[in-house]
């Protein structure tokens, strides 16, 4: 088969998301929905990390820049972090990635925070399903196929 | 603030502004001055340590910045604070670093006398090392700043072209160009407390009227922004993954550009260690992901990592750009980003040596939007 014929027949688009979860909270509340059996679509890969506040930006742009369709940073509640404050400060970069990804027009849109707690973890499968449509809107990550980078 | 004038006698004004320094020097209250001086080939100035009055011969003037003083302060007061008062020559790009490195624990301000000067721009090393014209670069620049200042433009380098601000702010004293005929008298304005009993220890004239000065500090401030706003309109193309590929596709990973930036001051950068440092498998799975890869890696990873890791203290001196052999107009990019950046968090770096960096404090109510929505 030629590779037009392959690139016909392609599948729908299934975007691909990292996942960094905190462990005391959204890492919790990912565990949750599985165990709690709620249905969410499986486009997450997830990344165990002590707290949101130790996502140094860099691991975020390195999967966008291998061709991540999605980075999604979940960390406990506003004064809930284990670590007192690691949340806000996560908090505070991400404001500036995402300023300055949108400086570059860089798709700022396929870098999500948000914030679920160890017992939300129907909010979980919420985020999830809510995450993979707005990618999927957003179609394929345009770096995916830049070797160049 | 203390407002006198040093006289300038037949228009050598680089002599006067010695003589100046050389009594601050000679008066024991300065152990040492950090000014540029000529390297003895002429061809470059560099910032030298000075104890001997006699040796001092500086090049306040020339339109080079080889090095930022920022770092070179920060290196000898990182550990331990200078004993004793040290002069330093700096233009305001310099000041602004030495404020962010004062912020991030890597230089202490005790016993540093900043004497800054008015600047008038400064060309890459390599014009200036090579100039094309027929005068010497400081003759030339100080011949066209009096005539024809627009005409300059075609050798400044881009960060002094559209400069934030070349007066010098957070000074002790101030050796003013602006709104003065240099070649007769050069503006000098004490500060602090320091600032002002040292310039008792100089033979200098009152100052009269500094209407003056504030017309010419506002019309340079003025012009410098209507240029800066024309440069960003001219690089706002450089944007989305296309164009941002192929802007830095020819850069080496040499870091010679973190290397010369005054603020990146981290010990080990993460981009050199061994977080790159990956087993064979790992780099092919990388390729094969996308066909191929280009080598060395990760290029655009470093440059917008940095960016995240600095750009909210980057002073836009431009030395990053100019250290790229590989002459990537690095600040095409650095100054928007930087500008946008700055403004999200309302920080401008070096103006408070009191004001945190935004990273390393926070507000509980704030940002709420991000993490909600
Ligand atoms: S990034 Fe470039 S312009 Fe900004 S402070 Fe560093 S060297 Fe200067
Ligand atoms: S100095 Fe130039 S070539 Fe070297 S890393 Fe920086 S941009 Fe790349
Ligand atoms: S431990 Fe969950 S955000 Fe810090």
């Amino acid at each position: 088969m030629s590779e037009d014929k392959k690139e016909q027949k392609k599948e729908p688009f299934e975007p691909k998301i990292v996942g960094f979860l905190c462990n005391w909270c959204s890492y919790a509340g990912a565990d949750l929905a599985g165990t709690s059996r709620i249905q969410y679509p499986p486009n997450i890969r997830i990344i165990r990390v002590m707290c949101s506040g130790s996502v140094d930006s860099m691991y975020i742009l390195r999967a966008l820049l291998e061709g991540a369709d999605g980075v999604f940073v979940g960390g406990c509640h506003p004064g809930d972090c284990h670590y007192i404050d690691g949340n806000y400060k996560a908090r505070r970069r991400m404001v500036l990635l995402q300023n300055i990804l949108e400086t570059l027009r860089l798709e700022k849109e396929r870098v999500w925070l948000r914030w679920i707690s160890a017992s939300e973890g129907q909010k979980f499968a919420d985020t999830m399903n809510e995450m993979t449509a707005a990618i999927k809107k957003l179609g394929p990550n345009p770096m995916a196929k830049h070797w160049d980078l | 603030m203390v407002q006198k004038m040093l006289k300038v006698k037949d228009g050598d004004v680089s002599g006067a502004i010695n003589d100046f320094l050389r009594q601050l020097l000679s008066s024991q209250k300065l152990q040492a001055l950090i000014v540029p001086q000529a390297m003895p080939s002429q061809k470059t100035t560099f910032p030298v340590l000075v104890s001997d009055p006699h040796m001092l011969h500086a090049a306040p003037l020339a339109p080079l910045l080889a090095a930022s003083t920022a770092a070179l302060v920060s290196r000898m007061t990182k550990v331990q604070a200078a004993p004793h008062p040290i002069g330093v020559v700096m233009r305001s790009c310099e000041i602004r670093a030495l404020l962010e490195l004062v912020k991030l624990n890597q230089a202490k301000l005790e016993n540093i006398v900043i004497i800054g000067i008015d600047c008038l721009g400064t060309f890459p090393l390599n014009t200036y090392v090579e100039f094309p014209e027929k005068q010497k670069p400081t003759e030339y620049l100080l011949e066209q700043w009096k005539k024809n200042p627009d005409a300059l433009d075609k050798y400044l380098r881009s960060a002094c072209r559209v400069c934030k601000d070349p007066i010098p702010t957070n000074a002790d004293i101030v050796l003013g160009l602006y709104g003065t005929d240099i070649e007769k008298q050069i503006i000098v304005e004490a500060y602090s407390d320091v600032g002002k009993q040292l310039v008792e220890h100089v033979k200098l004239e009152e100052g009269k009227d500094s209407k003056e000065r504030q017309k010419a500090l506002q019309q340079v401030r003025e012009d410098k922004t209507k240029k800066r706003q024309q440069f960003l309109k001219e690089k706002a193309g450089i944007k989305g993954i296309e164009k941002l590929a192929e802007f830095f596709d020819r850069c080496v990973n040499c870091h010679n550009c973190r290397q010369a930036c005054p603020v990146c001051y981290c010990k080990e950068c993460l981009f050199d260690s061994s977080v790159f440092d990956a087993e064979a498998y790992k780099f092919l799975r990388r390729a094969e992901m996308k066909g191929m890869l280009k080598m060395p890696t990760d290029a655009l990873l470093f440059h917008v990592g940095r960016m995240n890791h600095m750009i909210l203290s980057c002073v836009q001196c431009g030395l990053c750009e100019q250290a790229c052999p590989n002459t990537i107009p690095l600040m095409d990019v650095f100054i928007p980003v930087a500008e946008q950046a700055q403004k999200e968090f309302s920080y401008t770096p070096g103006k408070d040596k009191d004001e945190k960096i935004p990273l390393i404090v926070y507000k509980e109510d704030e940002f709420l939007e991000v993490g909600e929505k």
